[in-house]
This record gives C-alpha cells, structure tokens and sequence, in this order.
C-alpha cells in the first residue's frame, strides 16, 4: 500500500500535467467551458423553474431539451477534473475550499436527479412557490462548487 | 501622453490604489466575474444550438433567442462591470500582458460577429424561423460565436497565468 503511493507520488513528475507547463491551463479552461455549459444550462432550468424565463416553454419540454447539454458539460467535467487532481492529489486532498467544492458537488448533482428532475418532469406542474424553492437550493450549491473551486486558488496563492 | 502614461497615471489613482491593496475586491469582483459567464454562458450555447439545428428545434428561433436576450445583457453587464473594475485595479500589469489584449480583441470580434449576426441574416428571421435546418450563413455565424467565446474563455484564463 505505501510503496504503492509512493511510487504514484514519484509518477507525478512523468504526468504531462506537470512535464509542460501550458497543459494545466489549457486543461483547466476547457475545465472553465465544461462547467460554463454545465451551470448555464442547469441555471436555465433553475430560472424556467422559477418563472424568470423561457416562460413560453412548458418546464417539462425545456427539460428534455437542455438534458443532453447538461450531461456533456458533466462529462467534459468528469474527464478535465480528475485530470487536474492528478497533478497534485496530495494538495488538493488538504485544501479545504477542494473538500467544500466536493461535498457541495455531491449534493448539488443528487440533488439536480432527484428534486429538480422531479420537479421538472411532473405532468402538472407544483405551484410557483415550490418550483423556486427548489431551483433556489439547485442555484445555492452549483455556486457553493463554483466558490469552492475559485478558493482552490485562493487558498493556494496564501500559503 | 503616452498610453502607457495613460496606464500608469490610473493605476496611480486612489479607486486603483484601493482595489489593488485591500484584501477583498479582486477576490469578490473575479468571483462574480465568473459567475456572470456560468449565467449568461449557457443562453449564448443554447442560443447557437438552436440556429445550428442542435437543440430546441421545435422552438422558432426568434422565440428562443427572444427569451433569452434580457438575461444575456444582464449577464453581459455584470460581466463587463467587474471586468472593467479588475482592469482598474492592475492597469501596469495588464498592460504588459498579452492575454488581456488578446481578451480585448476576442471581445471586439464577438461583438461584431453578434452585430453581422443581429443586422445580417436574422433580419431575415420570420423566412427561417421554423425551420430544423437554418441558412448556411446563420449556421457559420453560429459557430464563429462558439468558437470565439471558447476563445475568450481561454485568453481571459490566460491573463492570470501570464
């Protein structure tokens, strides 16, 4: 087990992300497109919910119609993200604004297949009150990753 | 005066002076600055998707992009609001940066290429509108603006790293 990690902590230095110095940046702005068509789409969903926008749109057409974007921007951050960790795990392990980007990352994504899913798939729709509600708690932690992820620097910068 | 004088003399200025010192601003304005690209980000690819025949295409395309228009400029504002403020608070330093012109540039071609867009073929809309497969030409504006924001994306990345 230790020799195991030690010799992934040797590996590093061999990771490309860390042999050229322009492809973390290069990885972490399609990192920034990735999660731009992930929380844009979803924050269109979030203000449909609300009755901010796109209200010519049932909420259950819209729905289906910016699910495939939304699990490309998921997929594009589940391929770039890991690949960024791996530069340095044993930092990003011990950075608290990474371990508050995760948690809110869990929660955010459980909570976007199960309530706002729900929310948005209902034949008749719930009554404005709770669809903001809900999109309101959906906004609330996709920003807690976005904040969580822009302290990652932030933290780094000040040790 | 030179520009650079230009530069130099902002920077030298109390607003300048107090954004660059104290400890808040540059995190907050970045923080927001960000967020207004997640926001309007997503109506500008949902937007092109639309006229590329991707997405939403039993939806006419002026009623798509017609409903996102006032959260687009409200997006844009914050955007350029606190991108005007960041370029305050370290004028010398973005002055020797190549990305920030870049930025600028990129900027310049995505407004004109919305322009050519808004006063070019979607004049034109009402002959389109419903249809699953757009005009050639709306369909190249579209991808111009993809790729150009990409760009911007990269550039705008870019100015922090260089």
């Amino acid at each position: 087990m230790i020799a195991a990690l030690t010799q992934a902590a040797s590996d590093l230095s061999h990771n490309p992300i860390n042999r050229w110095v322009w492809v973390f940046p290069v990885v972490e702005s399609i990192h920034i497109c990735g999660f731009t068509l992930l929380v844009g789409t979803v924050a269109i969903l979030d203000l449909r919910l609300s009755d901010l926008a796109l209200t010519r749109q049932s909420i259950s057409q819209l729905a289906a119609a910016l699910a495939p974007w939304i699990y490309l921007g998921i997929a594009v951050q589940f391929i770039t993200g890991p690949y960024l960790f791996s530069s340095s795990p044993h930092d990003y392990i011990h950075n608290p604004s990474f371990r508050m980007k995760m948690m809110f990352l869990a929660a955010a994504l459980i909570f976007h297949f199960t309530a706002v899913r729900a929310t948005a798939n209902k034949s008749e729709p719930l009554g404005v009150g709770w669809r903001r509600l809900v999109a309101f708690i959906s906004i609330a932690l996709w920003m807690g990753v976005i904040f969580g992820g822009l302290g990652i620097g932030f933290w780094s910068v000040n040790d | 005066m030179s520009f650079h004088d230009a530069a130099q003399w902002l920077s030298d200025t109390n607003l300048s002076t107090n954004l660059r010192e104290a400890p808040y601003p540059y995190v907050v304005l970045s923080t927001i600055h960000v967020l207004s690209i997640a926001l309007f980000g997503g109506m500008i690819a949902m937007g092109n998707l639309r006229v590329l025949g991707y997405a939403m295409r039993d939806v006419p395309v002026s009623r798509v992009i017609g409903q996102f228009r006032p959260w687009k400029w409200t997006g844009f504002a914050i955007l350029a609001i606190t991108g005007v403020f960041l370029t305050i608070s370290e004028p010398l330093d973005l002055y020797d940066n190549v990305y920030f012109w870049l930025s600028l540039v990129l900027l310049a071609l995505v407004g004109l290429n919305a322009w050519i867009f808004r006063y070019g073929i979607y004049r034109r809309v009402a002959e389109w509108d419903t249809s699953q497969v757009t005009p050639q030409s709306a369909r190249r504006w579209a991808w111009i603006s993809i790729v150009l924001w990409i760009a911007l994306v990269f550039a705008g990345r870019a100015i922090a790293f260089g």
